[in-house]
């Protein structure tokens, strides 16, 4: 019996092609925008670490100026980052089950001459935790252990594409790579960890991807390493000149990240960090009120606005666009069917229950909806890669930005259906309540 | 041309013109709400600068020679760098400066008047020569513009500076104060001093080192992630360094920038091997500072015109059917003496009115979506003259799409009331 409905239905969108064009465009249209504008903002708004995000919290500390709140849009908001020697200091609790600081810096890696001129290369200086705290995957080897973070040792690990730039995609681990003025050894290679949003440090460039290079943390130092993300200064300068006065500074340029697995844990971390900025006030740091904040990667992400308000706006827009081509469909459908009514008026006469006049029509509606919705997607495919392409063109350094995933294309699929529902039940309904017996007489 | 017999078929068909009314309705909010999107992000994207954005183009030279840790080879460098750059046909004007307008950021300090005990004031900061004035095409209001021999004193001043620690007093801030020539924006000067005199007043940091104005400039616009952009202070100070590598921001002859950015990269590593070149003209920059907002207008207008093409549509084909559907009374009305002029008023007339209708329930969503996004997403308000214009378009819009079937139905013959279907 559906087969049957299908077929009539089929045939029936043949038989007037301007008329069925205008039906099912109209839907993919409303889909091709709506599913386009939701994947946009879905892509910046999904969990980007859906298996830790709830145990994971970004460490911030109010060790600003006294005379007035740290610059932003909410003055109740501690700095963004951490200083050096605040990190220094809370690392050395034992109470997180992973924790690392981590900043970025652009290093000069020179490769061999034959594969290229040296470039200056994203960096992120991390401790060994980062790997294993932010499930990240690796394609070969894998990151470096604890001791490597003391020495600290010359190792590093390689994006996907930094590998395929240095190496040519071949196993590195065990290989060498120059830094500016040292020999590192490669002992892991990343395997395709692109998140649309670079969650783990979102204080700027939230959605430039990750870095090609990761480094232990400990270089800084002897290596002089600055940041290459934002630093945000007050006060007084540094008493001590050059590199060493960025480390003893008031300067916050540090991102700080723990993973506290219980409720029980974040209570004695919460205890320590208080206790540990009022040991700092007694020194005469931390002037302002106690604020500590340890904000879960959701949270962060929703505070520091990394949806920005325009794509929300934007989705609400194009749900409404839907609706309207939804009205549309459901104008040309009833117009349709009522222009059939001499036919239905013949099939009812024959036999035909109500039940079956209104399946068939229906049918005919989801059929509008999906094959609509098809071409809706494949149209929304189209949109997302001109926004990537376009992206990329202007200011970000990457094209898979914005994505499809499943949970959007079985929105979109929903919407296809739901759109062929609504539009289609009343057309349906009026049809399969016409009188046969008038329309046999006109005949 | 009667109402009365219209408004009574329209309430035969409610379903028709209720679809039509709400769509309509629809359109309306979704396209002003759209277009107050729009608006808002285009101010931000015309906003001038107050520079000559098309002719500059920026470069930077990012060393990796370890002679460049050398301070008399980074000096040395630069020079060439700025005399190489002026030979360039083309050419108007150069500028070592680590300014670039139009990143979205920049750096920052906090200054006040000097003895005050007032507020710091948040300002953006940033290094200059003699000639970053010209280079960007701002005008020098009062006092003076910085000389060569200004940018050579204090560089060798700032890296003395720079070198030692300071004597610090009682109150952690430096005993000794460093005092610097600065230009400021206009700006500036009237945030800090009010109308008055801006030339020779003295700003102070929060180390206490001060500042002295000898020229005040504008218009300066540069956006940065706090709102101070039209607040800037220059002093004089090459900037070149291994660390920080050099920029320079290159003015071209109206219509040479192409030309002159072609020619930059080779030219400079001619110059000096030993580094990498980045040149992105201005433009460049602006467009991907604005990527975002961009995106916006375009999605959002083709939105709209996505939107009024579906709606006129289906006024088109709810229209067509209500004319098949009344084919034989067309055709009676037109036996019993209508003019073909008659039949087109009625469709016009009936579509008029029904669009009017979905117009005013449109503007009552329009203003109920617009509280919505403002105080959900803070979008801006909506201007009246807006909807009125968003009014005029459907209107338009409403006529156009019924005329081909309301001019079929005027064709429609009289004959065909005789005719038994």
């Amino acid at each position: 019996m559906f087969a049957y409905n299908l077929r009539i239905a089929l045939l029936s969108l043949k038989r007037n092609w301007i008329l069925s064009s205008v039906i099912v465009g109209g839907i993919a249209l409303g889909i091709a925008v709506s599913t386009m504008f939701s994947a946009t903002r879905h892509s910046l708004a999904r969990d980007p670490i859906p298996s830790k995000s709830g145990i994971l919290y970004y460490v911030r500390m109010d060790s600003w100026d006294p005379q007035r709140p740290y610059p932003g849009t909410d003055p109740t908001l501690p700095p963004t980052q951490i200083t050096y020697r605040d990190m220094v200091g809370i690392m050395k609790s034992d109470i997180p089950v992973r924790q690392s600081g981590m900043f970025k810096a652009s290093l000069y890696v020179f490769p061999d001459p034959k594969v290229g001129r040296p470039a200056q290369t994203l960096v992120r200086l991390c401790f060994s935790d980062f790997f294993p705290m932010f499930d990240v995957p690796f394609k070969y080897g894998s990151g470096w252990d604890k001791r490597a973070d003391e020495g600290p040792e010359p190792v590093v690990v390689l994006s996907e594409e930094e590998n395929e730039l240095l190496f040519g995609g071949a196993d590195s681990v065990g290989r060498t790579v120059r830094i500016e003025d040292r020999d590192f050894r490669v002992t892991g290679v990343l395997d395709h960890w692109r998140p649309a949003v670079k969650f783990y440090d979102i204080t700027q460039a939230a959605v430039q991807g990750v870095e090609p290079v990761f480094m232990p943390f400990n270089f800084v130092r002897p290596m002089k390493i600055r940041t290459g993300g934002n630093s945000d200064g007050w006060g007084p300068s540094p008493s001590v000149p050059g590199f060493e006065g960025v480390l003893a500074g008031e300067s916050c340029w540090i991102q700080m990240w723990v993973e506290l697995p219980t409720t029980g844990k974040r209570q004695a971390y919460e205890d320590f960090l208080k206790a540990y900025v009022l040991e700092q006030k007694k020194a005469g740091r931390f002037p302002r009120p106690l604020n500590n904040r340890l904000t879960r990667v959701g949270e962060w992400m929703k505070e520091q606005k990394v949806v920005p308000p325009q794509l929300t706006a934007m989705m609400v827009v194009s749900l409404l666009f839907l609706a309207v081509c939804a009205l549309n469909l459901m104008g040309l459908l009833l117009g349709k069917f009522l222009a059939r009514a001499p036919e239905i008026g013949v099939r009812r006469a024959l036999g035909a229950r109500r039940l079956d006049i209104f399946i068939q029509h229906v049918v005919e509606c989801e059929l509008v909806g999906v094959v609509g919705g098809l071409i809706g997607m494949a149209l929304a495919l189209g949109g997302l890669a001109w926004i990537n392409n376009f992206m990329k063109t202007t200011f970000v350094a990457r094209h898979d930005l914005f994505r499809m995933d499943g949970t959007m294309a079985m929105l979109s699929l929903g919407l296809s259906l739901l759109a062929g529902l609504v539009a289609g039940a009343y057309p349906a309904w009026r049809v399969c309540r016409i009188a046969p017996a008038i329309h046999l007489k006109v005949q | 041309m009667e109402l009365g017999p219209i408004v009574r078929a329209m309430g035969r068909n409610k379903m028709r013109i209720g679809l039509i009314v709400f769509e309509v309705a629809l359109t309306l909010a979704i396209v002003v709400n759209c277009i107050t999107m729009i608006a808002e992000a285009r101010t931000q994207m015309v906003h001038p600068s107050g520079f000559v954005d098309d002719d500059i183009v920026q470069v930077r030279s990012i060393p990796f020679d370890k002679a460049f840790r050398e301070d008399g080879y980074v000096d040395n460098s630069c020079r060439e760098d700025v005399a190489a750059l002026r030979a360039i046909p083309g050419v108007k004007a150069v500028t070592n400066t680590y300014f670039l307008p139009w990143a979205g950021g920049g750096s920052s300090t906090e200054l006040r008047p000097a003895g005050s005990r007032g507020e710091m004031l948040r300002t953006q900061i940033y290094n200059a020569d003699e000639g970053t004035v010209d280079t960007l095409g701002v005008h020098v209001v009062e006092g003076r513009n910085f000389t060569r021999e200004d940018v050579e004193r204090d560089h060798v001043r700032l890296r003395e500076l720079s070198k030692g620690p300071r004597e610090r007093g009682a109150d952690n801030r430096p005993k000794e104060r460093f005092t610097q020539d600065v230009v400021i924006t206009r700006a500036l000067g009237r945030l800090a001093f009010g109308d008055g005199p801006v030339l020779g007043k003295m700003l102070e940091d929060s180390d206490g080192d001060l500042y002295q104005v000898i020229g005040t400039i504008d218009n300066f616009y540069n956006p940065y992630g706090w709102p101070i952009h039209e607040y800037a202070v220059f002093y004089p100070n090459t900037s070149s360094s291994y660390d920080f590598g050099a920029q320079y921001l290159v003015r071209a002859e109206p219509g040479q920038a192409g030309a002159v950015r072609a020619a930059l990269e080779t030219r400079l590593l001619a110059v000096n091997n030993g580094r990498n070149v980045k040149v992105q003209s201005l433009e460049d920059v602006k467009r991907g500072y604005f990527a975002a907002q961009q995106v916006v207008v375009t999605m959002m207008s083709g939105v709209i015109v996505l939107l009024v093409l579906v709606t006129s549509l289906g006024i088109v084909g709810l229209t067509s059917f209500s004319v098949a559907e009344r084919t034989r009374q067309i055709g009676t009305r037109r036996a019993l003496g209508a003019r073909k002029i008659d039949i087109l008023a009625q469709f016009l007339l009936e579509n008029w009115l029904t669009t009017s209708m979905g117009l005013v329930l449109g503007v009552a969503l329009a203003y109920a979506l617009n509280v919505g996004l403002v105080t959900a997403v803070s979008a801006a308000k909506l201007s009246g003259l807006l909807v009125v214009s968003g009014v005029l378009l459907l209107w338009m819009a409403g006529l156009l799409a019924t005329l081909a079937p309301a001019l079929r139905a005027a064709r429609i013959s009289p004959a065909i009331a005789t005719r038994n279907v």
